[in-house]
């Protein structure tokens, strides 16, 4: 076959093939014209682009031909039991936070609960919002150009429809947490989900927010493709974490675009504790002097899972500093990719950007593909990247064994205090418990 | 209580002992000296159950509730647990896990093994800030990740410090005096003082002399070559101190 030929093939592989009878039901429902029109081009571009296949740089150690040759079906609202969405409520849903659940890509009124709203913070459902606060929404969206959108944004985009859409006026602090739950699960056939957060943080405003998305069970096929955008006006700070615990048979493609503007601050963690395949994307874009952005993000994966964290941090203005911190731990056959770009734009001189990505292997057959990527275009600027992947320290296990610590329990020590290293980062202690808690089932693995 | 008989080991091929005997008794303190190379931590290592080195011959005798057993065949743990001590020469920074949780697991490991019941956290608090007091440290440093960022001086101390909590019945000392000034080195010689007994005993390995005028040894031990070549009462140190080794290793 000529390459030609297989990129033809790959376009009229089961999953595209599939594509008309998923969007189907949506077309059946009223939305606004401007909707209408946002996702019929959000499926024209998805259909030039095609999944992509490690031909596409991008792409390289991620290869998704097995989604490709997976037919999805529209997903079926809410199939919990009403046990199951007891759980739901037990493990995610504290009484002391805003919550917004999803089950199965739609918003579950019953199980959320969005507090007592002031005016001048908005948390309301997308489907309302694409409606109400249309201009809000095609604000966010203005900062990017559609026809630059990746093939996930854009297949996310041709089903906008259900999330969230959350405002925080000029000058408010927003105390509770805000926590998004996304819970998929199928019995079945492969369903798929296209969740958007649209976030707005106003003038100095700040917020914490965190989304989790989780798998029910471990047998689910699902494809999760979540799109978050968030917003920073001057002076705002967002704590923003996005936490992963999918089924092991789940396919995950999300991305997370943040725009910042002067002296706002972006706090970021993500953590990917679970799926058959994880792709993240973080694009933060910095356009504003004296904005900070702080990435963190840990992976715990085993078996024959794959994590791929891209992140990339444009500067494109003087005097703004980045921080990265990604940590990961593999066992078994696991796998995972680091890509941090990061762009210093001419203009941005004074920039101050770390980036550092740490692995742990456990596993014998496990493999990590870690690639700095800067593109560095001013000439008085600090940046420092690094990378390593290693094994437990054999020193530090005789250390602890020579003061009575069996071995295994020496192990488990060390691997929770490197990824508690990263993990002190959330400050928040209902975020980092939230946190803790879905990690924790993937770290066990090393008891046995 | 502690005899080694005949100790041969090598690391990589590399013949390091060849063949040293020592016998200790509860309530005495013995001390190795000898020059660079002569298989000192190596010994000490050895003693811990340090993976790197292979012990080819002889063997390690232990007295564990009136019964000899031989030390090789056990687990660095479980060495531990039965309680022998190795204050490293060069204590292992642990980025991540913190001095209390990494002691309080070390503790309950003994507790466990000796059938009694673990120390209840808030307990265990105060317990550990007595014994960092005893040698000097900062409180601050609990909460710290162990060793992290420790000066020279703080980390040796740090090892009798937790040789403070756990109280070993045989405590093997390597080089604990090396690089310390001469505060540190009273701090640190006032801690072992204080935790010696008749029922405990210690080997102290070092280098200098000058260790030896603070933590006084019943016996002086001198180490060439990977043998024992004289041993005898403290005096033995003074003279090597003044006379070198030479002497020694020519014989």
């Amino acid at each position: 076959m000529t390459n030609a030929m297989i990129a033809q093939a790959e376009k009229n592989s089961p999953f595209m093939e599939q594509l008309d009878a998923l969007i189907g039901a949506l077309r059946k429902e009223k939305s606004p014209d401007w909707i209408i029109q946002l996702r019929e081009e959000g499926v024209v571009r998805f259909r030039k682009l095609g999944i992509p296949t490690t031909k596409d740089e991008e792409w390289k150690y991620t290869n998704l031909s097995a989604l490709a040759a997976s037919r999805c079906s529209p997903a079926v609202k809410s199939t919990l039991s009403p046990a199951q969405r007891k759980d739901v409520l037990a493990r995610y849903c504290s009484k002391a936070d805003v919550n917004i659940v999803f089950i199965n890509g739609a918003f579950d009124k019953e199980l959320s609960n969005l507090g007592k709203i002031s005016g001048s913070i908005e948390i309301i459902p997308l489907r309302d919002a694409l409606t109400n606060n249309a201009a809000a929404v095609q604000e966010i969206w203005a900062h990017y150009d559609p026809q630059q959108d990746s093939a996930f944004v854009a297949l996310n985009k041709a089903f906008t429809q259900e999330g969230t859409y959350i405002h925080i006026g000029d000058k408010i602090i927003a105390n509770q947490l805000i926590h998004i739950v996304h819970v998929t699960h199928s019995d079945g056939e492969a369903i798929a989900t296209f969740p958007h957060t649209f976030i707005c943080l106003g003038k100095s405003s700040e917020a914490s927010i965190l989304e989790t998305h989780v798998g029910l069970s471990d047998e689910s096929v699902y494809l999760a493709d979540p799109l978050t955008d968030a917003l920073l006006e001057e002076n705002a700070t967002l704590h923003y974490s996005k936490a992963q615990k999918e089924s092991l048979k789940a396919y995950h493609v999300g991305t997370t675009r943040v725009w910042q503007k002067r002296d706002s601050t972006f706090n970021g963690f993500s953590l990917v504790a679970g799926a058959s395949i994880t792709r993240n994307n973080l694009d933060i874009v910095i356009n504003g002097e004296g904005a900070a952005a702080f990435l963190n993000g840990l992976y715990s994966v085993y078996k024959d899972q794959h994590v791929d964290n891209h992140t990339s941090v444009d500067h494109r203005v003087p005097n703004a500093t980045s921080n990265q911190l990604y940590k990961g731990v593999l066992n078994d056959a696991a796998r995972a990719v680091f890509n941090g770009k990061i762009f210093v734009r001419a203009i941005a001189q004074q920039t101050n950007s770390y980036q550092l990505n740490k692995n742990l292997l456990l596993g014998k057959e496990c493999r990590v593909d870690t690639k700095p990527q800067l593109e560095i275009f001013a000439d008085d600027v600090k940046c420092t990247h690094g990378a390593t992947i290693g094994q437990l320290n054999e020193d530090e296990i005789f250390y602890l064994q020579a003061r009575g610590i069996p071995r295994n329990i020496a192990t488990r020590l060390l691997t929770q205090g490197f990824v508690d290293d990263v993990l002190n980062r959330l400050t928040r202690d209902s975020v980092r418990q939230q946190v803790a808690q879905l990690v924790a089932p993937s770290l066990k693995v090393l008891e046995g | 209580m502690f005899e080694i008989k005949n100790l041969h080991a090598k690391i990589n091929d590399t013949e390091i002992l060849r063949g040293i005997n020592l016998k200790i008794n509860a309530g005495e303190v013995h001390a190795i000296m000898g020059p660079n190379g002569s298989g000192k931590s190596t010994l000490a290592k050895i003693i811990a159950g340090h993976p790197d080195y292979e012990v080819t011959e002889g063997e390690i005798l232990y007295e564990v509730n009136f019964k000899k057993i031989n030390i090789l065949e056990m687990e660095p743990e479980e060495r531990a647990q039965e309680g022998i001590f190795l204050a490293f020469q060069y204590p292992v920074e642990i980025p991540g896990v913190s001095m209390s949780a990494f002691l309080r697991a070390s503790f309950n490991a003994l507790c466990r093994h000796q059938g009694a019941e673990e120390m209840d956290p808030m307990d265990f608090d105060v317990f550990l800030r007595k014994k960092m007091k005893l040698l000097e440290m900062d409180e601050k440093f609990i909460n710290r990740p162990v060793n992290v960022d420790f000066s020279g001086g703080e980390k040796k101390r740090n090892e009798i410090m937790q040789m403070a909590v756990l109280n070993p019945r045989l405590a093997v000392l390597d080089e604990t005096d090396s690089g310390l000034d001469i505060d540190s080195m009273r701090i640190v010689a006032d801690g072992v003082n204080k935790l010696k007994s008749k029922n405990n005993a210690m080997l102290v390995i070092t280098h200098y002399q000058r260790l030896l005028n603070y933590i006084i040894p019943d016996f002086v031990h001198i180490l060439v070559d990977g043998r024992i070549v004289k041993s005898s009462g403290r005096d033995l140190a003074l003279e090597v101190e003044d006379k070198g080794y030479d002497w020694l290793s020519k014989k």
